[in-house]
């Protein structure tokens, strides 16, 4: 260690430590402009010079470049330093007088205007980028000419071969001299590019080291080796140097990894459709033509736009977007995906709107379409919604994309459905790209020897739709078909419950119990209060002056130890601190750091171990709150960062030790519906070894499949289910109850009793977790002569007349189906999902029994989803003639003189038709059974329409926000038999999640009510959204209102309302929240 | 040549050289074939001279030497006749015959030749009579005069190589070093640092060390180094075989200007003959000490004089120098701990070990030791190479030595050290020279070149032009250094050019500070001295430029013109007579005209109105 004085006050160094490092430590500010960390310093720019005393003189010396020695005695700010730095600055600024970071430091020493003629150069010649070039081990710039004719250039001004293009130079320089342009057209021979950002889709570039994106798991940096000057010139290794946890290995290889497995999940994902390929969109050559997937990025706020929605080509806010769709779905003609993508219809009209949202009203967004495929839970609202706010919806399939010559539009030509055609001109156009599956994963399955589909999708079976061809190996999201979230969610849910079936025997076989430390009891200790100063590298300690705010928590009362971390959420810190606590015998910790939201965990079970109660610690955020928002006012962030902590002590000092309510789960499930969604959970319930009961209210399991005849891949759907319902009948774990309804729920997760009611007769049912698979019903529809004729049926009456082999059918002459009935109106605006495939599937049935038959489909959109389209390409094929018509000019149906005719008019015509049929099929609803009393009993809401609402849209498709109860097949959604089966799949599989455990703890940040000032006046059980509260029935408070800690989550609306003040919040007390206040004000 | 394989075979090498030359009782002629005689005619004197001994059959008695430079270049070409020491100057190959026939054959003196004290009009013949050279005490140029450069007999014969047999035989490494340290030898490059100190400094650190010979002379007219390399190359490599066995180093390099070929040209020879010698090389005089010197031409880059721009340059970098925070005693050139001096350190250094640390330290004033060789140039009579012990005043070297001001105006300033030196005037013209009396009024000793000034030299246009010089010389690294001369350019050029402002010589002056104090290296932290120094000195010439555009002396053109004063003018004609430009106009006898919108300010007929008639206005 070196002490030696810098203005007055005495600071230490270590040996071979350059003055400016010390400095930094102690927060005292040395401007610099020629100076970066990873570089060696080169005294060149002179504004870092001080005033230094040797013991017999005084000099001038630059901070960046001088060794420390012991007693020397540095000024950093008298006035000759301040006046030659203000003469230097002076002097550049004349030199550049445009460079923002001269400006800046003008304003910073009050130079209005430079005394001295101005130039318009760029460059200060700091040397930055020639000594970052060496650095690379490449030395392909240097400085030529001398004095006045000092310049940054390559030998003889050439473009170099030496120069690698890799930007480093650029990077560094501090005005924007350097460019990628500059290094591109002055510097390199070689091929200059930017190292696309594979998750901004190339719209920008990264770094050789990086985080994939902001959310990545793991968040850890990469280093790509293909670009990494390091292993091109074996230069540069800035990074190892940088990094003070000594973490980065350039030796590392890539490794084989065997692992032991029972089971294998495949879920490779997809690829974005690559529509280079297609030369008449010009998406390859022209940056206004882009992908949805790029458009993403282009709306998004962290993207490389910052969400501004700005074209590629000059940055121009566009006033006209097209979409198209379907580019590389649903195309045999310049590709091989004659999938539908399933996906792109809904984020076409996602972007629409939401680009509106960016850009205003005056937008103009316009969508090219074949079908509208919005069949998912709520999406027809949202395409209503969109055409309302005036998007326009094209029905058009775009041939080319022509560059308006002098400028960066676009001009398209299409043809309106009146058979006119249109050229318009458009800003910017986004290609809506199908899902590929990519040809490594081909590769991979081909190597796994499982099957795939024509579209290269993993071949699963309706009734196993997760399960590939080979067994043991499963498959969840876009590999087992084109998808979308919610979808991929709930085969991911569902994969992992079939592969915990098929390992059940092995179930906590590998599990290690951690060791248990006791816990200290510390009731009625004074508190000794630990904080830790977290650093975060550079994170913090860039900003906030640590070293300082430790010193300053020290002198904060009942604090007996202070420390500062470079990394407080590293292994060997928490095992530091461990020690630390036991050590000191501290009872209450602060960790000044991050955000609690992702590091509370972490530091409460570093209290545990050191064996403290979790709850005697309090986490301030100095990172996000202090360092970050504060970043360009360091004498700020550092006195924000006190204040924080100073709070932070203050309220920990209160902290008491809290309890978390232990409770047992019931082992045993509640599946309600025996229809084939809750067959599936109760299957794989009972398979993954919980004992289950299912109760059905009819006298039959099965359900709705029971009326259906085949699936589209053509199974024998009666078959099918009899072999499930055998394995459920004939599992030992399966309890079914026929004929019975639920009559009550109580309890909560774990703990709940129903009332089931059989042949009236009444029992109990204990059970820890309950499916709601209570299904849906075909609607009865009321028009097009509906019941008026026996040739007018339902899909499922016709189905009945498949599987009953009804003779009559094959004699049919003709047959028109009629699509939409019931869906998509006005007063059930949602999409039944189904009833296209099932049309188009009997009338494919249709035709086998009778070629000559003459099949009509009339429709409003063909949603025949995923590789469903091959039917729908196989109908049109078989000669079934497709018809579109409006919503607002339905088909007319009459009976007239025993014909049945059916009038509708044909969009390709434009002309009225009329077709006399021997059968019509109506493709009738899925509505809900609108079950409110069953929502009830569980506390789960019902959506508008009267399907239950899982508790996320999107990542929690199977399960409700109310603990313990679960959500599968037709009374989510309207969906088909393999999606009701990996729903039912998906909902055991979150099930068992909680059967599991077998414990649930709960926080003990809970509410807790002192009946001594209970009014009862009932507000808390009211407002609480959980039922957490309520009137005790017995007992020396009887009448009194009590919290369930188990069903409390701490939100504290109840605290809130309380007006007697009778309710506290554990952990969050009215005193300790107004200690925290109180220690505030005092900084005011 | 065979080796000489220890000291006592150096020692009767001598004695036989003395022998065989002094035994044939020739008498020595040396005639001056310097750089400043050379170019007078130097080569053509010689063959006459040989013509003319051979025609008169006197070519055995006498030993004609082509010697290097004698110093009174102003006087070129110079021969000294021995043992006497008749000197004759200003000679032309006519005045051989006239030369040989009386001096070298009748032993009688040729009068037009001999040199005439100008204040006393009096003719000397004698070398020793000459005040130039009686007043001068030439320890290092001495032998120049007596030897031929290119041979290293010649040398030996006068001693040569003696210091460095005594050291090798007589004296450890700690020996030498403490020598050096007691003779308070100081740095002649212009920093003025002990050697003593720099030499036991380097000789701390442990890994390969290494001497340099900085022979990079840049500054506009000075040539001493070059004069020593031309005339006694084995002087410096003597000195440098000495420092090399004082601090244990096995590897010297010359650092010496492309531009000198012929010091190139001898040091080369004199570096081949040493080695030829064993006096470089594998086990010098059969000792257990190895050392040799390599050459490293420069460029001509004046920054590079600086001695971690001369590493680089050396280490074959571009030639810019770094904070010497670490001393290159410590980190040098290729990392390794490095004394560098230059030329003329490296010459008194066999003196030093020859005559020992008291004698040296006898000469000279308490902090600065010695004797220092100046360049006198510039408006003064005798110009050329002088060496006088430290202390010296600059009255004594520009009036008594110099000759004082030529065509008899009047001494304005001295700018001692080269372009970054101050201009110091006639009211400090008593300071006896050393390093810290230079430095205490605002100069630098600099590497010895000292440039007289009389009444027509304008101070701002003086400083303009030493600025334009570093402006254009500095390597440009550093900002105070680049900015700021630009700057100060910027401002000085405008005073010039009458566009001068008030204030600007207070800028000026916070600009000088400012770059003496930030910037990085010698170059930038003395460049603004002959500002700083000319402001301080002659305040009053740059505000007579700034208030009343007007140039005192004559020089900046926007800021005077010439008049015919009527009284004066005889009507001789000359002056219309000698303008290029017909300016002048009149009729014989009768005052003339100038026409101000013809003329264009050359100054011819100021220069040559004998009347004194054409007056700055």
């Amino acid at each position: 260690m070196i002490t030696f004085k810098i203005n007055g006050k005495e600071v230490q160094g270590e040996e071979g430590q350059y003055l400016l490092q010390v400095a930094e430590k102690y927060g005292i500010p040395i401007p610099t402009l020629c100076h970066h960390k990873a570089l060696d310093p080169a005294g060149m720019c002179r504004i870092c010079t001080v005033e230094l005393f040797d013991g017999r003189r005084t000099k001038f010396v630059t901070a960046c470049n001088y060794p420390i020695w012991e007693g020397m005695e540095i000024k950093t700010d008298t006035e000759a330093v301040h006046q030659g730095r203000k003469l230097i600055v002076e002097s550049l600024i004349a030199r550049c007088p445009d460079v923002p970071l001269l400006q800046n430091l003008a304003k910073q020493y009050h130079i209005d205007k430079p005394r001295f003629k101005t130039e318009a150069d760029d460059c200060i010649l700091c040397g930055l980028c020639v000594r970052m070039c060496e650095r690379m081990g490449n030395s392909a710039i240097n400085f030529t000419g001398r004095g006045v004719d000092l310049r940054i250039d390559t030998p003889f001004g050439l473009q170099s071969d030496v120069c690698m293009a890799c930007g480093a130079c650029a990077s560094v320089c501090p005005t924007g001299h350097i460019t990628l342009e500059k290094i591109n057209n002055a510097f390199t021979r070689q091929n200059p590019f930017l190292i696309p950002s594979e998750y901004e889709m190339g719209l920008n570039g990264r770094k050789p080291v990086y985080v994939p994106y902001a959310q990545a798991v793991p968040n850890t940096p990469a280093i790509d080796r293909d670009v990494c000057m390091h292993f091109k010139t074996g230069g540069c290794g800035v990074c190892a140097e940088v990094c003070q946890m000594d973490a980065i290995d350039y030796g590392m290889k890539d490794e084989t990894i065997e692992i032991d497995a029972g089971s294998v999940i495949l879920a490779p994902g997809f690829t974005p459709f690559d529509p280079s390929k297609f030369d008449n969109y010009g998406y390859a050559n022209h940056p206004n033509v882009m992908t949805a997937m790029e458009f993403e990025r282009i709306l998004s706020a962290s993207g490389p736009t910052g969400g501004h929605l700005t074209r590629m080509s000059d940055h121009k806010e566009p006033k006209k977007v097209a979409w198209f769709q379907c580019v590389g779905s649903r195309d045999m003609n310049k590709c091989d995906n004659k999938y539908c993508s399933s996906v792109c219809c809904m984020y076409a009209l996602k972007e629409a709107v939401i680009a509106k949202e960016h850009a205003g009203d005056d937008l103009d967004c316009a969508i090219f379409y074949m079908d509208m495929r919005t069949h998912g839970k709520d999406f027809e609202r949202y395409y209503n919604r969109a055409q309302d706010q005036g998007i326009r919806f094209l029905r058009s399939r775009v041939h080319t994309v022509v560059p308006v010559h002098g400028s960066d539009d676009l001009k398209i030509t299409y043809v309106t459905d009146s058979g006119e055609s249109v050229d318009e001109i458009f800003d910017m156009i986004v290609l809506s790209i199908g899902l590929e599956i990519s040809p490594e994963i081909v590769d991979m399955a081909k190597k796994l020897g499982i099957e795939l589909t024509d579209g290269n999708f993993a071949k699963t079976s309706t009734f196993k739709p997760v399960e590939t061809s080979r067994e043991g190996v499963f498959v969840a999201g876009a590999f087992q078909g084109p998808k979308d979230i919610p979808q991929s969610v709930v085969d991911s849910s569902a994969a992992a419950g079939e592969a915990g079936a098929l390992l059940a025997n092995a179930r906590n076989t590998l599990t290690k119990l951690p060791e248990v430390i006791p816990e200290t009891n510390i009731i009625g200790e004074r508190p000794r209060i630990g904080v830790f100063v977290c650093k975060c590298g550079t994170n913090i300690a860039g900003v906030v002056n640590v070293p300082n705010v430790r010193d300053y928590a020290a002198t904060l009362p009942y604090v007996e130890y202070c420390s500062d971390n470079l990394y407080s959420c590293s292994q060997d810190t928490q095992d530091t601190m461990t020690q630390i606590i036991k050590a000191n015998q501290l009872n209450r910790i602060v960790v000044a750091a991050c955000t609690p939201k992702t590091h509370e965990p972490l530091f409460q079970e570093t209290l545990i171990n050191a064996g403290l109660n979790k709850y005697l610690f309090e986490m301030t955020n100095i990172r996000n709150h202090a360092s970050w928002v504060h970043k360009d006012t360091p004498e700020l962030a550092t006195q924000k960062a006190k204040d924080l902590i100073r709070m932070a002590v203050s309220k920990v000092a209160l902290m008491e030790p809290l309890e978390e309510a232990e409770l047992q789960v019931n082992q045993v499930a509640m599946v309600i519906g025996g229809g084939i969604s809750g067959l599936a959970s109760a299957n794989n319930l009972a398979q993954q070894g919980y004992e289950v009961h299912v109760i059905e209210k009819d006298k039959k399991l099965g359900g709705q499949a029971n009326n259906l005849f085949h699936t589209y891949k053509n199974e024998d759907i009666a078959k099918e289910l009899a072999t499930l319902v055998n394995a459920v009948e004939t599992n030992k774990n399966v309890h079914i109850h026929l004929n019975t309804t639920l009559e009550n729920v109580d309890g909560f997760v774990g703990n709940f009793k129903s009332d089931l009611l059989c042949n009236k007769e009444t029992s109990t049912l204990e059970h820890g977790v309950a499916v709601i698979a209570t299904g849906a019903k075909g609607y009865v529809p009321d028009e097009y002569a509906y019941g008026k004729d026996d040739r007018i049926l339902t899909s499922l009456e016709l189905d009945k007349k498949f599987i009953q082999k009804d003779g009559s059918l094959k004699k049919l002459n003709s047959a028109v189906f009629i699509q939409c009935v019931g869906s998509r109106e006005p007063d059930r605006p949602y999409c039944s999902r189904v009833c296209c495939t099932h049309s188009i599937d009997n009338a494919l049935e249709l035709k086998k029994l009778n070629p000559e038959m003459a099949v009509y489909i009339l429709y409003r959109d063909i949603r025949t989803y995923g590789e469903r389209e091959y039917k729908y390409q196989m109908a049109r094929e078989a000669g079934i003639i497709f018809i579109r018509y409006d919503l607002d000019a339905k088909p007319g149906v009459q009976i007239k003189d025993g014909k049945l005719l059916i009038s509708v008019t044909d969009h390709v015509l434009g002309l009225p038709v009329e077709i006399e049929s021997d059968l019509l099929t109506l493709a009738t609803a899925i509505v809900p059974n609108k079950d409110e009393r069953l929502a009830n009993f569980f506390k789960v809401p019902l959506n508008e329409d009267g399907f239950f609402v899982e508790r996320h849209a999107k990542l929690g498709p199977s399960e409700f926000a109310t603990d313990g109860v679960f959500l599968c097949g037709l009374a989510h959604y309207p969906k088909p038999i393999d999606e009701a089966i990996a729903h039912g799949q998906a909902a055991a599989s979150r099930a068992v999640t909680l059967l599991a455990k077998e414990m649930v703890h709960t926080s003990g940040n809970v509410a807790n009510i002192n009946p001594m000032m209970c009014s009862s006046c009932g507000v808390c059980v009211s407002v609480c959204p959980y039922s957490a509260p309520a009137f005790a029935t017995q007992g020396r408070f009887e009448g009194k209102a009590e919290i369930n800690p188990v069903l409390c989550k701490g939100c504290g609306l109840c605290v809130a309302s309380c007006r007697s003040g009778a309710i506290h919040l554990k952990g969050f007390d009215t005193n300790q929240i107004f200690a925290q206040i109180f220690a505030m004000n005092e900084a005011v | 040549m065979t080796k000489l394989m220890s000291i006592e075979s150096l020692q009767n090498h001598r004695d036989f050289i003395k022998k065989t030359r002094t035994g044939q009782g020739k008498r020595l002629i040396s005639l001056c074939s310097g750089s400043g005689c050379g170019a007078y005619g130097t080569p053509g004197v010689y063959d006459e001279l040989i013509k003319e001994l051979n025609r008169h059959g006197l070519q055995d008695e006498f030993d004609v030497k082509l010697t290097g430079c004698h110093g009174f270049c102003e006087k070129g070409p110079i021969m000294v006749i021995h043992p006497e020491g008749i000197f004759y100057s200003q000679l032309k190959k006519e005045h051989m015959a006239e030369i040989v026939e009386q001096t070298l054959k009748n032993g009688e003196l040729v009068k037009a030749r001999l040199f005439k004290i100008e204040s006393t009009k009096k003719k000397v013949a004698l070398e020793e009579d000459i005040p130039f050279y009686n007043l001068q005490e030439r320890i290092v140029l001495g032998n120049n005069g007596l030897i031929e450069p290119t041979s290293i007999d010649d040398y030996i014969s006068v001693n040569g190589y003696a210091a460095l047999a005594k050291a090798l035989s007589d004296m450890t490494p700690k020996d030498i070093l403490d020598e050096i340290s007691e003779s308070k030898l100081r740095g002649r490059g212009g920093g003025g640092f002990p050697a003593g100190v720099k030499w036991k400094t380097c000789a701390r650190f442990d890994a390969p060390r290494y001497v340099i010979c900085n022979a990079d002379e840049g500054d506009p007219g000075a040539y001493m180094d070059r004069s020593i390399l031309e005339g006694n190359p084995h002087s410096v490599v003597e000195g440098m075989i000495i420092g090399a066995l004082a601090i244990g180093s096995n590897q010297g390099y010359v650092y010496v200007r492309h531009e000198y070929p012929l010091a190139v040209k001898n040091l080369s020879l004199a570096i081949e003959n040493a080695r030829e010698y064993g006096l470089l090389g594998k086990k010098i005089l059969g000792s257990d000490f190895d050392f040799d010197i390599t050459i490293s031409r420069g460029g001509g880059a004046f920054v590079c004089g600086e001695s971690t721009a001369l590493m680089a340059s050396l280490e074959g970098k571009p030639g810019r120098p770094r904070a010497k925070y670490v001393h290159t005693v410590e980190k040098g050139f290729r990392e390794g701990p490095t004394t560098l001096n230059n030329v003329e350190t490296w010459a008194n250094v066999p003196i030093i070990i020859n005559k020992g640390a008291d004698w040296y330290s006898g000469i000279g004033t308490e902090h600065s030791k010695g004797t220092k060789i100046f360049s006198l140039v510039g408006k003064v009579v005798n110009t050329g190479l002088v060496e006088v012990p430290m202390g010296t005043s600059l009255r004594t070297i520009i009036f008594d030595i110099g000759g004082g001001i030529a065509k008899g105006k009047k001494f304005k300033a001295v700018q001692t050290g080269g372009p970054s030196g101050g201009c110091i005037p006639e009211a400090h013209l008593d300071l006896g020279v050393d390093f810290d009396e230079l430095s205490r009024v605002g100069s630098i000793m600099g590497s010895g070149g000292m440039i007289v000034m009389d009444q027509d030299t304008c101070m701002v246009e003086v400083a303009r032009y030493f600025v334009e010089f570093l402006q254009d010389e500095s390597c440009g690294q550093c900002n105070p250094c680049r900015e700021g001369l630009k700057q100060m350019l910027d401002i000085l050029t405008g005073i010039c050019q009458g566009e001068g402002r008030e204030g600007d010589i207070e800028l000026l002056e916070e600009l000088g500070s400012m770059i003496q104090k930030f910037s990085l290296c010698g170059l930038g932290t003395s460049a603004p001295n002959s500002v700083l120094s000319t402001i301080h000195y002659f305040r009053d010439e740059y505000e007579a430029h700034i208030r009343d555009k007007k140039c005192p002396a004559g020089v900046c053109k926007p800021l005077f013109h010439y008049e015919i004063d009527k009284d004066k003018c005889t009507g001789c004609t000359l002056c219309a007579r000698k303008c290029p430009h017909q300016a002048i106009t009149g009729t014989k006898k009768e005052p003339h005209i100038l026409d101000q919108e013809k003329c264009i300010k050359c100054g011819i007929c100021y220069d040559n109105c004998k009347f004194d008639a054409i007056v700055i206005k």
